[in-house]
Parts: structure tokens; sequence; C-alpha cells
């Protein structure tokens, strides 16, 4: 492996090709950067590490979500339900069956794997606006099923949840919560590259770009369109499950559909197709408001608030201006902060012969 | 956060050039407000209320023992999660006390204020808040030694309310059995005294229909109206808040459904009564003042002052829920202050103890506006006396201000009957 590659495409085998890092240095940054995140907790206060945490289990489900739009080119606009089935799944499973909140995490994931395929049966047959209707549908028959069933959610008070545990090791608090959700990122991100390095990953993309021909080269439409949702559904369950032993409550308040058109924005503001757009898609979202809140703070009380008699309607205007933001980004931006990125990276490598 | 407010300090410290160790730490107090929710119809005045007597507190009365509050505001949006992560993020700010807001998110954080022991004056008035040991044993109550809240709870209002409506089917000369209805969304707010005012309600001879539900949003509820109608319903609990309520006031005024509303304390108001106008016209609810806007008493001059926080015009007019957020303030702020008497710590025991520490209790400067409370290790129900008063709506209310419309008289707040239910020790908690 060679600290550079020379201009052009040359890769002599199939190996040289798939390679997700292409360079040397590519491959020590990663390894640094993950070196740096650990060392976070020490350095970072837990304001901060709780966003962090919070962009973690975002961007585990936002990834969930992308594969099963940027990358098999199917809609859902029904996540959030998915990702809080996980979350109420997993604080059920301790609750009840009282396995170690550890075990229960990839439960919740596996179960909501079961019940995303279930509400993705009907992507085997529809497509488009269709399709959307469908998984709408499946938004307010869970949102609806968190509501009532009281024996699993708690009914509409939610139910508290207990903090992660390993073998005695508590994580209660953000400093330590912070490497269970790294950990949990990491794994998760590396599947999902992975994935598509492999026939299944490459059959799903076949599906997104033309599905006719798709079919003619012998891929099963149904067959993947089903998976892609179970995938799909297991980030979510995990990304639920995740941010319920992280808040310690959950409620069916949290997952209506403004939040599944939320992790429809951070994939489309990271970037469709992209594994790693994901986490940046995640990361605007959640730090958004905090800016805009942190800019409505500076606001409050001061002269242009006097002038304009903003007073208590300073919180809608927080609202307004995330809205006017992601406008805004998809007329400047459309291809997502994931292009943006290698742009960036593409400015500083060829620097000063880009044109 | 942290860094910011180091950052602050810093500057403050430069900018005066004082030694900063020599000035009195201020106390970090969490405000939850909703202002932009399903409830911030009420939550608005209520919030301000609250907002204006801290302030007040701290221009006026130097702060706890000389040390400034700081009130760390924040408006959830009647998201219980947010509110639990919220939670989160005062409790590492090491605030003291909180003053909270709606009951699905006060239940949801009874365990974490009693972990953490920080007091929580709530604007949620739900029963399952009062059974401080947590000897009720009721099903799903928890020990809430740490939640105190200022007024009747919402069961007992609605049972005082009912034994009124008993009494009125009679002396209106009716015959047979008055039927009964819970009105509400399905939420922990507007289900929380449902079954005590149903078990109340066949006590007292009533027939309980099925409860017939609505969002705490406005919409339109003629539906609603018409199986009220169609069941024959004489009474009926609104359990939501004032903005959905005008609502089903108005579609049941167009359907013309005869049918005596029973209000909870959050369902109706002065505002209410003008955007409901003619529609808003008897129906009866809690006020938890012993005055409100406009009427004279001792404590009514504190009341003014503070209101001139956020209106230096003093021209405002306050409705009932912001002379409540007034004295579930000052019930705090006395606790602190008691707290801090003879030099001791202002800490999250020492102030829910302070609770315990007066009988009858109304916060200084406040009389003949706060009602008075009684709180003990066992008991967190403050009061069982419940004011009720009927809103009178005789005209026009499309035109003026509340302040005009109550001040012509085409907007009145009519007291009904007071009424004191016995101290029960089976409704702890219920």
């Amino acid at each position: 492996m060679t600290a550079m590659i020379p201009a052009g495409e040359y890769h002599a085998t199939y190996r040289e090709d798939m390679t997700i890092f292409p360079t040397r240095n590519s491959r020590y940054a990663l390894w640094i950067g993950i070196a740096l995140l650990c060392l976070a907790p020490l350095a970072l206060g837990r304001y901060e590490l709780g966003l962090l945490i919070t962009i973690g289990f975002t961007g585990i489900a936002a990834l969930g979500l992308n594969i099963l739009v940027g990358f098999t080119g199917q809609i859902s606009i029904g996540h959030a339900a998915f990702f809080g089935f996980g979350a109420f799944a997993s604080a059920w499973l301790h609750e009840y069956a009282h396995i170690p909140v550890a075990l229960c995490i990839p439960l919740a994931g596996l179960m909501t794997t079961a019940v995303g395929m279930i509400f993705g049966l009907p992507a085997a047959r529809l497509k488009g606006l269709y399709l959307a209707i469908a998984t709408l549908a499946a938004q307010f028959i869970l949102e609806d099923f968190f509501a009532r069933a009281q024996w699993f959610t708690g009914g509409v008070a939610g139910r508290i949840t207990e903090p992660f545990t390993l073998f005695g090791w508590v994580a209660d608090r953000e400093e330590s919560y912070f490497y269970v959700v790294l950990a949990y990122v990491i794994v998760m991100f590396v599947a999902a590259a992975n994935l598509m390095r492999t026939r299944d990953g490459r059959a799903l993309v076949a599906v997104r770009d033309h599905y006719l021909s798709a079919e003619m080269m012998g891929i099963n439409l149904a067959y993947y369109r089903t998976l892609s949702f179970g995938i799909a559904s297991f980030y979510a369950g995990i990304g639920g499950a995740l941010y319920a032993h992280y808040l310690l409550f959950v409620s069916v308040e949290a997952f209506n559909i403004l939040y599944s058109i939320q992790f429809l924005g951070m994939v489309i503001i990271g970037g469709l197709g992209s594994v790693m757009g994901s986490l940046m898609g995640a990361a605007f979202m959640v730090l958004l408001p905090e800016v805009v809140q942190a800019g409505a703070d500076a606001l409050a009380g001061g002269a242009v608030d006097r002038a304009l008699k903003i007073g208590a309607n300073i919180s809608f205007l927080r609202e307004m201006a995330i809205g006017a933001t992601i406008i805004l980004f998809l007329i400047f931006e459309p291809d997502g902060l994931a292009r943006r990125w290698r742009l960036i990276k593409a400015y500083w490598k060829l620097y000063p012969y880009s044109h | 956060m942290t860094m910011r407010r180091t950052f602050l300090r810093l500057a403050v410290a430069a900018t005066l050039g004082l030694p900063l160790a020599a000035q009195a730490q201020p106390i970090p107090v969490g405000h939850l407000m909703d202002n932009s929710g399903a409830t911030s119809d009420v939550g608005v005045p209520y919030g301000q209320g609250v907002a204006d007597t801290l302030a007040w507190v701290n221009n006026t009365r130097k702060g706890i023992n000389g040390r400034q509050l700081r009130v760390l505001g924040f408006d959830y949006g009647y998201q219980a999660p947010r509110a639990v992560s919220q939670y989160q993020a005062w409790s590492r700010e090491g605030v003291v006390a909180i003053q909270g807001w709606g009951t699905a998110d006060t239940e949801a954080l009874v365990r974490f204020v009693t972990r953490d022991r920080i007091p929580y004056i709530s604007a949620s008035y739900s029963a399952a808040l009062t059974d401080a040991g947590g000897k009720s044993g009721r099903q799903g109550v928890e020990a809430a030694p740490f939640n105190f809240f200022y007024g009747p709870s919402y069961s007992d209002a609605l049972r005082a309310m009912l034994r009124w409506a008993a009494d009125d089917w009679k002396a209106r000369g009716q015959q047979g059995k008055p039927k009964y209805v819970h009105m509400g969304a399905n939420h922990p707010y507007p289900n929380s005294p449902k079954e005590a005012g149903e078990a109340m309600a066949r006590e007292l001879g009533f027939e309980v229909l099925p409860a017939i539900v609505f969002a705490l949003t406005p919409g339109d509820y003629t539906a609603q109206c018409l199986t009220l109608k169609n069941q024959g319903a004489n009474y009926a609990y609104l359990g939501n808040t004032a903005g959905s309520n005008i609502s089903v006031l108005r579609a049941c005024q167009t359907a013309g459904v005869n049918v005596q509303f029973l209000g909870n304390v959050w369902g109706m108001d002065e505002n209410a009564m003008k955007a409901a106008g003619t529609a808003a016209n008897g129906v009866v609810f809690p006020v938890r003042t012993a005055t409100v806007w406009g009427q004279q008493a001792p404590g009514m001059e504190t009341i003014r002052q503070i209101s001139r926080v956020s209106d230096p015009s003093g021209n405002a007019y306050r409705p009932v829920h912001y002379l409540a957020g007034a004295c579930a303030a000052m019930l705090m702020v006395e606790a602190m202050e008691t707290a801090a008497q003879n030099g001791g710590q202002v800490n999250g025991v020492r102030i829910r103890d302070s609770f315990y520490a007066r009988k009858d209790w109304v916060p200084r400067g406040f009389e003949g506006v706060c009602n008075p409370s009684t709180f003990t290790a066992e008991d967190h129900r403050g009061t069982m006396r419940v004011a009720l008063y009927r809103a009178r709506v005789n005209g026009d209310t499309s035109q003026g201000s509340v302040a005009e419309l109550m001040q012509s008289g085409t907007m009145k707040l009519e007291p009904v009957t007071t009424i004191e239910l016995e101290r029960k020790r089976e409704w702890l908690g219920w």
C-alpha cells in the first residue's frame, strides 16, 4: 500500500478496486481519528459528549435509512417508528426477561428487523409514492401501538429504562456511555461499508439503478427490497435501543412523523448513497438546533428582542430557522455534505493545479 | 455549556475587576416551560408568572439570603423526552430545585429527582405526585418525596366539582340519575384524574358514560359533541388545556349540546373566555388563587410589582395561571430562604425539608392572593380546599382586549362555591 495514488485509475486487481481506504495515509487518518475520539471524554464537557452520543445513535439510524433510500432506492417515512420500536423493545426485554442491557440492544435490533420485514412486505410490490404511503401507515400503526400497548411500552406515560452495564461496569454517565455508542458506531459503519462490497450490497445498488435491468440479471427484486427494509430496521432498532439506555426514559411522544422526516432530512443533507454522509447528516441535524438555540439565547432580552417584541415567540423563531436552513441547504448543496467533503479533500489534494 | 459559563465568568470578572471569590455564588435553578407545544396556551402565562417572580426576587429581595438565583429557562414544547434530556443537562449544572410543567414529564422525572434529591415544583397537579412516602400502595404510584405543587390535585379538584355537580342537580330540581362523562386526550395529563373522578361520580350517584377522547390540539370536535348529545350527558369534564377545550365548547355550542362543562384547572382562563366567546359561558372550573386580576387584596400590590418585570407599562392583564405561577415560584423561594437561614446550605434535601416547616403556608407579601398550603413528609397534597368559579360571558368578545372585556363586565369570573374535601387516606396518590 502506498502513500499516494497515481492520477487515473490503475487498479490491476479487484481487491485494489474494492478497497475502502485507497492510501496508507487515509487509513492512518482513520486510526488517529478513532484514537482521538477515545480521548474525547477526557477533554470534553458532558454537554459536548451528550451531543456526540446523540450524533452517534441518530447516525446509526440514519445509516439504516440511507441503505434503504440511498442504496436501494426505496422510500420510508416511518423510520422513527422503527427507531422507537427498538427503544421500547430493549426496555421491555430488560424489564420482563431480565436480560442484561448489553444483550438487549442487539436483541432489540433483531426484533425491530422482524417488525421492519413485516411492514416492508408491501415494498416487494409497491414503488415510489405508493410505497411512501405504505410506510406512512407503518408510522401511524406503530405509533398507535406504542400509545396503547401498556404491557410493552408503558402506554402514553412511557417507560423508565436502566443504564448499560457490562460485567459490573455501569455506563450511566456521558463519559462512560460515550464508549458504548462509539463502539456501536464503528461496528455498524464498518458493517455497512463492507455490506456494499458484497454480492448482496451490489444487488441493492442494482435494484436502485434500474430495477428492470436488475431483474433481468437474475436479482430477486422482492427479496432484496424486503431485505433492505430488514437491514434498515435493524439499524433503526440498534439506534433506538442506544437512545433508550442513554436517556433512561422512553415515551411514544419522541417517535412521531416529524422525527421520521428528520431522518429523511439527515440522509438527504448527508448525501444519498454515502455511508459517511449519514453520520455527517446526523451531526448536522443534531447540532443545528443547538446552534440556533444558542443564537436565540443570545438574542433573548437584547435590543433586537425588545425592538421586535419577540418575547416568548423566540422559541418559534428557532423552529423556523431550522426549517429555513434545511431549505437553503437543499437548494445550494443538493448532493449533500458527503460531496462537499470530497470536494474539500480534492481541493487540497490537487492544490495548486485544481481546475 | 460549562466552557461558556467559565468564559462568561472570566469576562465578568475582567470587566468588573472584582475578585470573583468574594462575591456570593449564584444559585442555579431550572425552569421548564411550554412556550411552543400543545399546552403553550396556558404554559406561556404560567411560565411568565414564574419567570417574573424569580426575577423580582433577584431584583428586590437580593435573591436568597444575598445570593442571586441563576434561572435556567428551557422551552421543551411539551415533549416529555426533551424534558428528560434537559433535566440531565441541568443536573450536571448542579441545579438545587426545578420549576416544572407537564404531567408526562414530571411523572417520568419522579425517579430521577428522587435519586438526585432535587425538589421539583411542577405545574402538573397529578395526584400520583402527592404520595411522598410511597405508602398508598396504588399500582404505578411511586414515592415522590421531592415533588411538590401549588394547589389542589387534579383528582381532588374534580372530586370537588362533582360534589358541586351533585348539589347542582338537586338544586335545579332534576329527576333521575345525572350522567357524567370524562373528556380529554389519551395522554397522562387528562388521564390523571380519570379513574378518581369516575369512582367519585359513581359514589355520588351519577351514571358514568364511556370517556370521550379529543386531542390536545385545537381541531374540529363536532363528532365528540354529537356523542355527548346522543348519550344525553349532563356533566362533562374537560381534561385538556384551554386551546383544545375552546374547540369543543364552540363545536358543542354549534351542535346545540346542553351540558354543564366542568373544566380542569388548566382548562379555562380569561384568554380562553375571549377566544370561545359565549360558548364558554357557564363553564365551572377551579381557581387556585384567592383573588384574580383586577380584584383587591393585600398581596395584589406585590403581584402588580412582579407583573411590571415583563410589562413596565403595568397595563397587561394577567390571567389566573400567571398568579398561580407566582405562588408556585414563591413556595420554592421561601423554602430556599428557610434552608439558607443561619448560614445553612441551600441544597435539595434542605429545601425539601423546608417545605414541611410551615403550616397553612402563605408566602410573605402574598396574603390574599396565594391560598394556604400545608405539606408533610407523608402527604404532599398542599391543600384540600377547592374554590370553584364560573366563567360568565354575556356578549361579543371579538372586540377589545381581555382587560377591557373584564372591565366592562362582558366577561366575568364568578365565584360559585368553595368545597373543603376531607383529607382521606385512601385518596392519597389517587
